[in-house]
């Protein structure tokens, strides 16, 4: 539940990192390029030389194996800066979708590059107009993969594709393809938060260029690999409200109407502290979903729906509070406030809302 | 203590406990079946009075206090196995007692050799009851407006006025009170804390009926009671200090309290699904009351987390002394927030308190529904603890400081 000296070691150094090298601006600078670039290559760069890419993978695959929790506060650190980068994308979800579904020789022959940073890759899961991970449309057939893919994280920079879709025998598979196949068309898209998503057409990937990935435990660890990313997000998210309330009780504390701090009145003292008990409920629950992790317990599902749907309602709440009480300067793009908000939104469809968290921890609970 | 003293102390409590506490004492506590001591205590069975004796005897009743004033002597870490070893067996508490939660910690620190001697071993034998005089009906969330006045007579103080939401009192031997000894300002400056016979002249008591139809709080009158000038403790004047303590252990005590609590005769769970039903796929038929319980549970979970997280944070050194200022207002808004899903999901079976045709179990649910919005308002309103939070936690301004 809460950081060793090592771990806290490491989450000063992020958090040093990313201030220095990830202030906001640069994200807004980013943002008015071309979608085509969702981050910052140099930036990215120096995450590698951090060794960030091997923070979350066990020892005998060369990693650093840090624990969860470590993985959570450099999140956490990202979700302060709005980060932009493939820490989410590729080395928490695409990385360990790769450990979970692939056989020993698969990860042996593909980890490597990710870990130096020399490629990165992505999982193209989503299609519809909610995250729905059990279903898709796309299957092994004759005339190769055909569908389209939305929502792919970064998807327009990465070098492998990690594609769900269903094998001939009607189960869930993961294909390994390349970006750069003939048959895959990208689109580059930005969300309204400056991160950078990608629309994955597949027009006929024929069976011979696909890597499917056969490891015994492959519709379970797809699982794993989703709860994991989900609680990750999660746990960016909870950065990024702790920062947008910090920000505002600070502005609160300057702004002066009626001769007074507007702090000192009651009733935004009061939105403050209500604010900031969501903050800590949802963190505790995170921080669980975290430690869940590290145990490898039974039931991260339930626990990981209980981080997101906590995050999603907390980010939500704070985001929309802090416009409001920045007044007439919350609406505008003088302050990073507004991006805050719109990252929120953002957030809450990837990787499931809160009304699919409720339903899945409801089913999870026999109800 | 080492691991094998304490391995060893594990087992001679388990053969203790087997050995003194008769299996009926091993059941789920009911409230009639509470023991409150006193001087007009009543055993709801002879089992209940042989646990009981049993633990007083061996100083159970109040483990971690001194033997010499009558309780078990035991470490902090010896407390903790008996109390894993007997949440294990299911053991009821022996004795249920606002000495013991609250006056007894106080007294612990702030009194004196002979008022510990008195009052410690009365409280953990049983044979004193003692009920909290602390609000008054000008005085609540402002507690320091308190106008019950103690005047010094030289060889005892003169009391007059009244306190409110004295819990049980009419059923107490004992009452310890903040009184006002002087005017002096700040208000907090000129209180004192006063322990008081209810069996002395002048002090009368009335229950106050409840929205739940029950009436566990009581307002109790001073008119002219003469109180010995040894039952004032601490300072004179200085009792604001003693009330804090005090009040430390009430809001712990609050945490704590909830395996001492009657159950409920259904789990929302349970009772979400023999009262509402589920449709073909299993789930609750009503999405509504099923997505609003999801995030209940979760958030009731979270709290579980949120202790667990200041546990081990107090472990290693890491303490945020914000967190344990969320405790108080997010517990008690989740609990009401349950019974209001409760009573939902009661439908029809919800809207009587006292209506014979609903089992007594469901009724109980609805007077604990009435009952429970008490608890956002005593030991400290949310609104005062949003106040705490606020300048405490977040550091926000006080309106004082005027720019």
């Amino acid at each position: 539940m809460i950081l060793n000296e090592e771990q806290l070691m490491l989450k000063e150094t992020v958090a040093q990192f990313f201030a220095e090298r990830a202030p906001i601006d640069h994200l807004r600078k980013l943002g008015e390029g071309s979608p085509a670039v969702p981050y910052d290559q140099t930036l990215w760069s120096e995450m590698v030389a951090l060794g960030l890419t091997g923070i979350a993978v066990p020892e005998e695959f060369e990693g650093l194996n840090f624990g969860w929790m470590a993985v959570g506060a450099i999140a956490q650190e990202a979700g302060r800066r709005l980060v932009a980068s493939p820490f989410l994308s590729s080395v928490v979800f695409a990385q360990n979708v790769l450990i979970n579904c692939g056989s020993r020789s698969q990860i042996e022959a593909h980890l490597p590059s990710l870990l130096s940073g020399e490629k990165t890759a992505s999982v193209a899961l989503d299609e519809g107009r909610f995250f729905s991970p059990e279903t898709t449309s796309i299957g092994e057939s004759n005339s190769g993969l055909r569908g389209v893919k939305t929502r792919v994280l970064n998807g327009q920079a990465s070098d492998i594709l990690f594609c769900v879709a269903k094998r001939a025998s009607g189960r869930l598979g993961v294909a390994l393809i390349s970006s750069s196949h003939v048959n895959v068309n990208i689109q580059a898209k930005r969300s309204m938060d400056l991160h950078g998503h990608a629309r994955v057409i597949l027009d006929g990937v024929s069976d011979a260029d696909v890597e499917w990935l056969d490891g015994d435990t492959l519709e379970v660890g797809l699982t794993k690999s989703i709860d994991q990313t989900t609680i990750l997000l999660a746990a960016e998210m909870m950065g990024s409200a702790r920062e947008v309330l910090e920000r505002t009780v600070d502005y609160l504390g300057e702004r002066e109407q009626f001769d007074v701090k507007l702090g000192t009145f009651q009733a935004l003292q009061h939105r403050c502290a209500q604010m900031y008990c969501e903050l800590e409920l949802a963190e505790s629950a995170v921080s669980a979903a975290l430690t869940g992790l590290d145990h490898n317990a039974a039931g991260v599902s339930a626990l990981a729906s209980s981080a997101k749907a906590l995050a999603n309602d907390c980010f939500t709440l704070i985001s929309s509070e802090a416009v409001q009480l920045h007044g007439g300067m919350g609406v505008t793009e003088e302050m990073d406030i507004g991006l805050f908000l719109k990252r929120s939104r953002v957030c809450n469809q990837l990787f499931g809302s809160s009304t699919y968290h409720r339903d899945r921890f409801a089913r999870a609970n026999g109800f | 203590m080492s691991n094998e003293e304490l391995d060893q102390f594990r087992a001679e409590t388990t053969a203790w406990l087997t050995a003194n506490c008769p299996p009926s004492q091993r059941q789920p506590i009911v409230r009639e079946e509470q023991i409150w001591g006193g001087r007009r205590r009543v055993f709801p069975s002879k089992d209940a009075q042989k646990w009981f004796e049993a633990c007083r005897d061996k100083g159970y009743t109040a483990p971690e206090w001194p033997s010499e004033y009558g309780g078990g002597g035991l470490s902090p870490a010896q407390a903790k196995v008996l109390q894993q070893e007997m949440t294990k067996m299911g053991c009821r508490p022996p004795l249920y007692c606002q000495g013991l939660w609250m006056l007894g910690p106080a007294l612990l620190v702030y009194g004196n050799e002979p008022q510990k001697r008195e009052h410690l071993t009365a409280i953990c034998r049983g044979e004193i009851r003692w009920a909290q005089g602390y609000s008054e009906p000008s005085a609540g969330s402002d507690l320091a407006n308190l106008k019950t006045k103690a005047e010094d007579r030289g060889d005892h103080f003169l009391v007059n006025g009244t306190k409110i939401w004295t819990t049980k009192a009419d059923e107490a031997d004992w009452i310890f009170c903040l009184v006002r000894t002087s005017d002096s300002t700040p208000k907090q400056a000129g209180i004192s804390f006063l322990l008081i016979d209810m069996a002395t002249e002048g002090v009368s008591t009335s229950p106050i009926p409840l929205i739940s139809g029950e009436s566990e709080f009581c307002q109790t009158f001073f008119d002219n009671v003469k109180v010995p000038k040894s039952n004032l403790v601490g300072e004179l004047n200085g009792g604001w200090a003693v009330a804090k303590e005090l009040l430390k252990h009430e809001r712990k005590m609050m945490a704590a309290f909830d395996g001492m609590l009657e159950k409920p005769a259904m789990e929302l769970l349970e009772l979400a699904h023999y009262a509402v039903g589920v449709d073909d796929s299993g789930a609750l038929a009503d999405g509504e009351l099923r997505a609003d319980m999801a995030r209940h549970l979760m958030r009731e979970k979270a709290m579980g987390q949120l202790g667990e997280r200041i546990y081990w944070q107090g472990k290693a050194k890491q303490a945020d002394h914000r967190l344990p200022l969320l405790m108080k207002h997010l517990g008690t808004s989740e609990a009401q927030t349950k019974d209001e899903l409760i009573l939902r999901a009661l439908g029809d079976e919800g809207v009587s308190m006292d209506d014979p045709s609903i089992s007594e179990g469901l009724r109980k649910m609805v007077k604990q529904w009435a009952f429970n919005k008490a608890l956002t308002i005593a030991g400290g309103t949310s609104e005062v603890q949003l106040n705490i939070i606020a300048k405490r936690a977040l550091g926000m301004p006080s309106a004082e400081a005027k720019s």
